[in-house]
């Protein structure tokens, strides 16, 4: 078992090392060794990738790497990334190898000749490295055609594609993360913050929270990588997102009102936190008698037709977030002084104005005149 | 091997100036015209590598100064590097291209270009940057998510189309014929490909609002080749519906049977029924569309082939495993009977179509002479409303061999004067052409027959026409089992 572990070790360096300008000292054996680890650790994941001890020492290694490299702070791992990553170590190295210009002539050779050895008896038990590649390379033309001539982005984000499988990942590694080290999610994504977009960040979070639970089942082979435990993974978003409420402001800003509608509905935790934010965004904005609208004082305040907007959204929601929404509208109403004539308080206004959206809604909807709950 | 290469050096022009003017593929015309262009580029680059491997790279550069540039191009193609094995096979043309020892810089830098263009292909082509900046900043590389990127947007895209197919009337969400067209065009290259298998049935099975055919025919075609040499797996359903839409498949499937039927040297029954079930065509002949095209089809073959015994076998066992099929079918449409034999009288057709081991045997009789009597009321029916006259009824009795076999049957088994009818039966299922008088005298000679030779076996035989008859009038039937070694399992 410990060389197994050693050599986990030493594959691990390997990889990371496989990216840097050191490989220049690689000659063609420093290749072949380094190929054959690789298959050797793939044959032990597929071999063993259910077994409970063998994973589970396997993964510890891996943890307890990551967590002396301090990578939740810093950036991606340079080595192997996760427990999963095994199941393609090989494909991994030789990736990271083609890419490298700075190989050497005769290491280069070696391992083109290594990986592409030409057409000849497939291997009857496991797919080739030459195939796994070919494979790679048809999936990625595949990927790239479905993309340009296919794909349409769906406008609800929690159903598209691409948000989709950003979310999966993001779920896979929060729940990884949290295996090595209990507070490794909550640091993990405050990095993540730092250096990505933020833009696709929030909205990827947000399809994150809408993905749909499924019970936990065991590892599979089939999909290496994409597996959907979002229990824990979700947990760790609630709880960051509650923890930052730079993020949280900025989150509830860039999206739209029904997708924040679907995430707080669905996770409760969200919902006072936002109701906090609705009302600090309404209490800035003042009444304009000569336009006779709301408006903000600063650029950056949430206009009227936003705020509108998002508190219809959340109207609409199931209850129990329906009547908390509008509990909160009544208090801030009345503590306003409870006025029923409109251009004194925004929140007589906003309940007018979801009362009437309500009324022609139904009326549009052939529904009964009714005035039911609102 | 001079003119080999010579042609390879022909090829090799045609095929650059292809891919110049291909380029990225990214118009309609590029599109459609590298789609039909794939199998034969494949096949040159598998020319190619037998050429190159044979020699070093210096060699190599002499003999194809822009060997760099074609195969650059190729990699750029997005369904070049999509299609079958067209990948793997460019990578080893191009490995071909590395100097085992460079002596230079300048095949320094060639080795790494090589290496470059290698990584390319395989590095999956980036789109979004969103995307690949987010994956890489979780640590992924693309090998650790690109399956399942693929399979999300098959599964969106094969809902997309359901969701299109369902809700006609929801103009929003529609499909434009255009996407559908492009994205058609975009699977030619993947069909071999598993993944891309729910987005192919999909595209089959839901075939929008449009009234005419909005899919372009290289995707018919190229499910269809796959069918046949059984490169994907598609529900029935799918293949159904392919063969309704694009004719040109159908038939196809067809020619390829009989391809089969022709090459295999002895074709006993058995492998027949094997080489029908195979083809899948027996359960789509269940649609009374598909079943008139494989009628005809059958019907055509014996026309060019004389009554060719092989083929009325095939027909027989074909009829048997269709209506296997369709006692297997559950659906809720059940056609009637006459959507499947338009021409034929429906009592007629009903009769026909009861499996012969169903009727019991004191009824035996009964029923042939009922038979008997049907067909030769169509035989002799001249009026207006009949189609082909003898020929027709013919054609329709052969499809069920069954019958005949119980003829000969009960003819053998009964010690008391063969009825009329069941002569007349006999004698029309080997001579359709002979006139009255020819027919009459061909059953006087049954009757006298089985008393010369003790057994009647009716198998295969030319049907052909009248003016066979052997001069001193005893039928064929007594000389086949000779001259018909492959069917002896008829009777």
């Amino acid at each position: 078992m410990e060389s197994l572990l050693q050599h986990l070790d030493r594959f691990s360096e390997l990889l990371a090392v496989s990216r840097t300008a050191h490989v220049r000292t690689w000659d063609p054996v420093t290749v072949r060794r380094a190929l054959q680890w690789a298959r050797y650790l793939r044959h032990i994941h597929r071999r063993f990738g259910r077994h409970g001890p063998i994973r589970t020492a396997l993964e510890r290694r891996l943890h307890n790497q990551w967590r002396q490299e301090g990578v939740f702070g810093r950036g991606p791992v340079p080595g192997l990334a996760s427990f999963q990553a095994l199941g393609h170590c090989d494909v991994l190295l030789s990736l990271r190898l083609l890419e490298n210009q700075a190989l050497g002539d005769a290491a280069r050779h070696h391992l083109v000749q290594q990986l592409f050895p030409g057409p000849g008896v497939p291997d009857a038990d496991e797919e080739t490295l030459q195939e796994s590649l070919a494979r790679l390379a048809r999936c990625g033309s595949a990927v790239h055609m479905l993309r340009f001539n296919g794909y349409r982005k769906n406008l609800n984000l929690q159903e598209d594609s691409l948000m989709k499988t950003q979310a999966d990942l993001l779920l896979e590694r929060l729940q990884e993360v949290g295996k090595a080290e209990a507070e490794g999610p909550a640091r993990f994504l405050s990095s993540l913050w730092e250096r990505l977009p933020q833009n696709n960040f929030l909205k990827v979070i947000a399809v994150a929270l809408l993905q749909p639970p499924l019970s936990p089942r065991p590892q599979e082979e089939s999909e290496p990588s994409i597996h959907k435990t979002p229990g824990e993974g979700s947990q760790a978003l609630v709880h960051w997102l509650l923890g930052n409420s730079e993020v949280f402001a900025a989150f509830c800003r860039a999206l739209p009102a029904g997708l924040l509608t679907l995430v707080t509905s669905r996770h409760p935790a969200l919902s006072p936190v936002y109701l906090g934010l609705l009302t600090d965004w309404g209490q800035r904005l003042h009444y304009d008698l000569q336009k006779g609208i709301w408006v903000g004082t600063e650029s950056q305040d949430v206009p009227w037709e936003e705020l509108h907007n998002r508190f219809q959204s959340l109207c609409q929601a199931p209850p129990p977030l329906k009547d908390k929404v509008l509990t909160a509208l009544e208090t801030c109403k009345a503590q306003d002084g409870d006025f029923e004539v409109p251009g004194l308080s925004i929140w007589t206004d906003l309940l007018l104005a979801l009362r009437s959206g309500a009324f022609r809604k139904r009326q549009v909807l052939g529904l009964s005149p009714g005035l039911s709950s609102v | 091997m001079a003119q080999e290469s010579v042609d390879l050096s022909c090829d090799y022009q045609f095929w650059m100036q292809k891919l110049s003017v291909w380029d990225q593929a990214s118009t309609l015309g590029t599109q459609q015209d590298t789609c039909v262009h794939l199998a034969r580029f494949q096949e040159f680059l598998r020319k190619m590598y037998e050429a190159l491997k044979e020699m070093d790279s210096n060699t190599i550069f002499e003999r194809f100064p822009t060997i760099d540039q074609l195969l650059a191009k190729a990699c750029w193609n997005p369904f070049i590097l999509a299609y079958d094995e067209s990948q793997k096979i460019l990578i080893w043309c191009l490995c071909c291209l590395i100097n085992k020892e460079p002596q230079n810089s300048r095949q320094s830098k060639l080795n790494s270009w090589v290496q470059g263009v290698l990584s390319h292909i395989l590095s999956a082509l980036r789109f979004d940057k969103e995307v690949a900046l987010f994956t890489q900043g979780l640590g992924y590389a693309p090998i650790d998510y690109y399956p399942g990127l693929l399979k999300n947007m098959v599964l969106s895209l094969a809902s997309e189309l359901r969701e299109n197919h369902l809700n006609g009337f929801n103009t929003q969400r529609r499909m434009t014929p255009e996407r559908l067209a492009s994205l058609s065009r975009v699977c030619v290259p993947l069909i071999t490909l598993p993944d891309v298998d729910p987005l192919v049935e999909a595209l089959l099975v839901c075939h929008g609002h449009e009234p005419q055919e909005i899919l372009q025919p290289e995707f018919f075609e190229a499910v269809n080749e796959a069918i046949l040499l059984k490169k994907i797996s598609l529900p029935m359903s799918a293949v159904v519906c392919l063969w309704l839409r694009h004719l040109p498949s159908l038939e196809k499937a067809m020619l390829h049977l009989f391809e089969k039927l022709i090459s295999s040297e002895r074709n006993c029954l058995r492998r027949i029924e094997c080489f029908i079930k195979d083809s899948s065509l027996p359960q789509a002949a269940c649609h009374p569309a598909i079943f008139r095209v494989v009628d005809e089809m059958f019907r055509c073959a014996l026309l060019e082939t004389d009554g060719a015994p092989e083929i009325i076998a095939t027909i027989q066992v074909f009829m048997q495993c269709f209506l296997e099929a369709l006692e297997k079918e559950n659906k809720q449409l059940r056609f009637a009977l006459k959507t499947y034999f338009p021409y034929t009288s429906p009592s007629l057709a009903m009769v026909l179509l009861q499996d012969p081991q169903d009727v019991p045997r004191g009824c035996w009789l009964q029923t042939l002479k009922h038979i008997s009597e049907l067909l030769r009321e169509a035989v002799e029916d001249q009026t207006h409303g009949s189609r082909g006259g003898p020929l027709e009824s013919w054609f329709l009795f052969i499809h069920f061999g069954g019958w005949a076999e119980m003829v000969a049957e009960q003819l053998l088994r009964s010690a008391a004067e063969p009825p009329a009818a069941l002569l007349w039966l006999l004698a029309f299922y080997y001579s359709p052409h002979d006139g009255r008088q020819q027919r009459a005298q061909t059953m006087m000679a049954y009757v006298v027959a089985p008393c010369r030779r003790g057994n009647l076996q009716p198998c295969g035989q030319r049907h052909s026409p009248p003016t066979e008859v052997a001069q001193d009038g005893t039928p064929h039937v007594a000389h086949c089992p000779a001259r018909r070694p492959f069917l002896p399992e008829v009777v």
